[in-house]
């Protein structure tokens, strides 16, 4: 008995160092480093099988992380692509020449303030800016907290944006809580201390059964969410490139738009070109300083 | 979300990368501690003293400094190593080095008066050694599996030098941080009960193994 214990233990260890060492290399490697946002729905997942199965010699490896980390991975190297939500970050990126300088739109979404559904600092209903007015000067009063994820993640800086949009400075306020952390755990906080927050649509999608949060504002150009896809000239240009092509092609922009059902993510190009405004609200985006 | 194939897939990545992380730090941790073992020097203790405080590195830390070192920019960026296993297993034995060593070091430490025994009957100094070896096993290997269960439990150098890369370097303790990252907190509470679990009966089949 012990020594079939003890043999199955040891095979176990043996087949898994085995399979360590099997790992198929005749595949090419496309290192893809993108946000948790569009990681976590599974988007991604769907986009990679199809990619792959017209592409079979190419292996597409996506690491997930916050724009900001995304970004400085790719100026470290060892990156083929990222897909981000940051124009400012893009722009500065791009002209240092870690990516592409012309990089492409190929989705965009929303993102919403969420807060408590007593909404005691007033903020449901008006526009982008006056809702943040409402929340500082309710939080001066000491009635309301913000939760900030704090980390120069895609959500953060677009934060940054609107509070300076505002003629804001919300930093170090007692009422303003940077979480440090990813958008779930910065909900998580936010439906603990029945604050308000700034979230994607997608991650407010699958968490909001489990939160005792609501949406306060869901309109405004402000919260135009815009993701977008870039080459990284040191890494392997052509498989980036085939995969770019792919993500903006009619089955890619169909994979984005039809994702659960719709609704979660829009596609830039197909059925509706779009280019032009996004382009538009993108330059807008990129020139204030998050 | 995952499926039981997946969870088995990557439980054996978790177990294949940190369980050859120990070896490689065992091989090296065994001399060191044989060597800080036996010797007299001026500064062992400070060495010891050194080795014991790089147990509070975080590990996300030691990641950091790897990334830097293997990165395609960096100065062995030639090898090509970022985001493989190999990265994971260079990282997390590393990591385990100073532990494992400070833990050999305390078994052997114990064991010491066979030394001047073996010498006095007239073996070699290496004799001894082997001798000292050989009586240790039993906190030898225990030291090996705190390293191990030290490694699988890592979260830092995996994240940073693998990337959680799925069917490639996605690991129990990072596939357990995107879950969480997803929402999916009982999922992860789960798998962390796994991980648990692979680490029981290994260790318990390893030192059963050590006690005959």
């Amino acid at each position: 008995m012990r020594k079939l214990f003890i043999g199955i233990v040891l095979a176990v260890l043996l087949a898994s160092i085995a399979l360590l060492y099997i790992i198929s290399t005749e595949k090419r490697s496309l290192i893809v480093t993108t946000t948790t946002s569009l990681y976590a729905t599974g988007l991604l997942d769907e986009l990679k099988a199809k990619f792959e199965s017209k592409n079979p010699g190419v292996m597409v490896k996506f690491i997930a992380t916050g724009t900001g980390e995304a970004l400085k991975r790719a100026s470290q190297g060892g990156v083929d692509l990222v897909l981000v939500h940051a124009p400012s970050l893009e722009k500065e990126y791009a002209e240092k020449g870690v990516i592409e300088k012309n990089g492409s739109i190929f989705a965009y979404n929303y993102f919403i303030l969420v807060g408590p559904s007593a909404d005691p600092a007033g903020a449901s209903g008006k526009s982008v800016i006056d809702a943040f007015k409402s929340i500082y000067s309710a939080g001066e009063r000491g009635k309301v907290l913000f939760i900030s994820r704090g980390d120069r993640s895609g959500t953060n800086v677009r934060e940054m944006q609107i509070w300076r949009m505002a003629g804001l400075n919300p930093k170090n306020k007692s009422w303003y809580i940077e979480s440090g952390s990813d958008m779930v755990t910065t909900l998580s906080i936010a439906n603990e201390k029945q604050a308000y927050t700034l979230v994607d649509v997608g991650t407010w999608l699958f968490m909001k059964d489990k939160l005792g949060l609501r949406v306060i504002v869901d309109r405004g150009d402000e919260l135009i969410n815009i993701y977008s896809v870039y080459i990284v000239p040191s890494g392997n240009v052509r498989d980036a490139s085939a995969f770019k092509e792919f993500i903006l092609s009619k089955e890619g922009q169909e994979t984005i738009n039809s994702f659960k059902g719709g609704g979660l993510f829009f596609s830039a190009i197909w059925p509706v070109d779009n280019t032009k405004w996004l382009r538009e609200t993108w330059e807008k985006w990129s020139k204030i300083k998050g | 979300m995952v499926t039981p194939l997946e969870i088995a897939e990557i439980s054996l990545r978790s177990i294949a990368i940190s369980g050859t992380a120990s070896i490689i730090a065992a091989v090296i941790s065994i001399p060191l501690s044989l060597f800080l073992c036996l010797r007299d020097f001026k500064g062992k203790n400070l060495i010891l003293e050194i080795l014991n405080s790089m147990v509070s590195l975080p590990t996300v830390v030691i990641g950091l400094l790897l990334y830097y070192l293997l990165t395609r920019t960096g100065p062995l960026g030639f090898l090509d190593l970022m985001y493989t296993p190999i990265a994971m297993v260079i990282g997390q034995a590393i990591l385990i080095i100073p532990l494992m060593t400070i833990f050999m070091e305390r078994a052997l430490d114990s064991r010491k008066d066979v030394v001047e025994v073996a010498i006095s009957l007239g073996a070699s100094n290496s004799q001894a050694a082997h001798r000292l070896f050989l009586d240790s096993l039993p906190g030898i290997i225990s030291s090996v599996l705190v390293g191990f269960n030290r490694a699988i439990g890592e979260l830092g150098v995996a994240l940073m030098l693998g990337g959680n890369i799925k069917g490639f370097t996605r690991v129990m303790t990072t596939a357990i941080a995107l879950e969480v990252s997803k929402g999916e907190f009982e999922l992860g509470i789960s798998l962390g009960f796994i991980l648990v679990c692979i680490s029981l009966l290994l260790t318990s089949a390893i030192s059963r193994m050590a006690r005959r």
